[in-house]
């Protein structure tokens, strides 16, 4: 052994105080380590200890959390939270790498183009596509057990939303550092891509979780296909259409919070 | 014996479709079979009954607690385990972290006392030795038992159970069979099946639904009683019977109204089951 668990995690860890990741560090370095054991034995009170020792079983039995998860508790999120976001189905490889590549294509096109439209037309889409398929019926398969389950649905479907959320816009923030010609212009995706989002959830509700996000993006399409061929500027990334898109946002969040109760009930065909 | 649910009334349209007209019932500890063709109503009703629908109109409480409201339709999801026709699993989940999973659904933030509660459930669908394999790389008879052990998370007084033999062979049904009866110990469990012989087996009560509605509410044996005396045997199919088919000796087995001088023979729940739906004017396929 080449390194020991400090003294005073061992009592922390003794006390049932010890918080992940450095509690399974110990875990695990307990087995192994003689040394570790003894001192542990000698800061703990037996029936502290013996729960210890059941705890440590139950960890050997617990299969180690994947790459995802692990980074998630490291950055402080709870064990539990992290469980339910690595079974978010837009988090996964596959669809982080469709993403990325659709913005490589997208800026690569920007700059054959020599303007951002087609990337600002896009980004908005990203995350609002992203959360409609982060809960529900059509891409979640435990949908249905996690409608009847205690954990309130919109409570799942807010967790969910923040981590597509800020993936989504986290990969769209990379792809607007590739554009540094045009400034802040390229940052008027942001305020369109909140207004979309919150209002495909918040007419979810209604529409379901199919139609309520394509029809939010088809009206985004048709808005900027009927400014398409101008030489102005789509009227979305303008001061005014900016300015809309943060009034529009709010509402939705609003009316989202009013309906928040519906995202208890099952949403798909009837049987 | 007190009724653990119990329900009136309860219906729920569909847009054209009356999927639930009238529902009626109670439930009391052990396993109620649930029995109907195809587009009766079953999955409705058990989706109605685990709190994931919401009848038009109707009402009913499960374990004391009214559903209706947000506050009593949460003290029954935290005492219900629901077993959906299609259980979805996360590919990538192992049968232990898919368990685990649901645990967090249901509250079990503790990770230690999660685990724990995750270990118990693996083993009392005796998949303690595969917890750790993937779940893709598990038999569809595994799959249930997994999803069974997701239901059982947090000891639930209400068991749900959509049609979960359906796709099992003969042995894993069996197994399935003795879980779900050892389930049935001390709570209220309601099965949806297709197969007569489920009820025959586990069931202390059954519920037949056709079109929407409760066609019969009794025990196995007075279900079976409803085709005494309608049964008989011949050597060519009865153009009177409702039905008939031929069987293993030769001779045909009809169900309806026997003609006089009939060979009547020891009815089976079957035989109770088709009438009861003829009667009821279901379309009964033979």
């Amino acid at each position: 052994m080449t390194w020991h668990v400090a003294e005073e995690d061992l009592r922390a860890y003794a006390q049932g105080e010890l918080a992940p990741p450095l509690l399974w560090s110990a875990d695990t370095h307990l087995v192994a380590c003689a040394q570790c054991r003894a001192v542990l034995a000698g800061v703990g009170d037996p029936a502290t200890l013996d729960a210890g020792w059941e705890r440590l079983d139950a960890e050997l039995d617990a299969p180690r959390p994947g790459r995802l998860e692990s980074l998630l508790v490291r950055l402080g999120i709870a064990d539990h939270t992290a469980r339910l976001l690595t079974a978010t189905p837009v988090l996964r490889r596959s669809w982080l790498a469709a993403v990325v590549f659709l913005l490589v294509t997208t800026v690569g096109a920007v700059y054959t183009a020599g303007s951002p439209t087609l990337f600002l037309a896009l980004a908005p889409l990203l995350p609002l596509a992203g959360v409609a398929l982060a809960y529900g019926p059509a891409m979640d398969p435990t949908y249905e057990m996690a409608v009847v389950a205690p954990l309130h649905g919109f409570r799942l479907l807010m967790i969910r939303t923040v981590a597509v959320l800020a993936t989504g816009i986290g990969l769209n923030l990379l792809a607007t550092l590739a554009l540094p010609s045009y400034g802040l212009r390229a940052l008027a995706w942001l305020l369109p891509a909140l207004a979309l989002t919150a209002t495909g959830l918040a007419l979810t509700p209604r529409l379901g979780p199919v139609l309520a996000p394509s029809l939010v993006g088809a009206a985004w399409v048709a808005l900027l296909a009927a400014q398409a061929g101008g030489d102005r500027t789509p009227v979305p990334f303008t001061a005014a259409g900016q300015g809309a898109s943060a009034v529009l946002a709010a509402l939705a969040v609003g009316l989202l919070l009013l309906v928040r109760d519906r995202f208890d009930f099952f949403s798909g065909s009837a049987a | 014996m007190t009724p653990t649910v119990s329900a009136s009334g309860l219906s729920l349209r569909y847009g054209g479709t009356r999927a639930l007209d009238g529902v009626s019932l109670r439930l009391t500890p052990g396993v109620t079979g649930l029995l109907g063709p195809n587009g009766a109503g079953k999955t409705t009703l058990l989706r109605v009954l685990a709190t994931a629908v919401p009848a038009d109109r109707g009402a009913f409480t499960a374990l004391g607690h009214d559903p209706a409201t947000a506050g009593g339709r949460q003290e029954v999801r935290r005492r219900l385990g629901y077993l959906p026709q299609a259980p979805g699993f996360h590919p990538d989940f192992t049968a232990f972290e898919f368990v685990d999973y649901v645990a967090i659904l249901k509250e079990l933030t503790d990770r230690a006392a999660r685990h724990r509660e995750v270990r118990r459930v693996l083993d009392e669908v005796d998949l303690a030795g595969v917890r750790g394999k993937r779940i893709k790389k598990l038999s569809g008879g595994m799959r249930q038992r997994v999803a069974l052990a997701a239901a059982l998370v947090g000891d639930p007084g209400f068991l749900v159970l959509d049609e979960p033999t359906v796709g099992l062979d003969p042995e894993q049904r069996m197994r399935f069979r003795e879980l779900i009866a050892q389930a049935g110990e001390g709570r209220t469990v309601l099965l949806s099946t297709h197969q007569t012989e489920d009820v025959a087996m586990l069931c202390h009560r059954v519920l037949v639904m056709a079109s929407g509605r409760i066609r019969f509410d009794g025990t196995p044996a007075e279900l079976t009683a409803q085709a005494a005396g309608r049964v008989w045997s011949s050597a060519e199919r009865d153009p009177g019977a409702k039905a008939g088919w031929r069987t293993g000796t030769g001779s045909f087995r009809n169900v309806g109204s026997p003609p006089d001088s009939a060979d009547l023979l020891e009815p089976t729940l079957e035989d109770g089951y088709l009438l009861t739906l003829d009667d009821a004017g279901a379309e009964v396929a033979a």
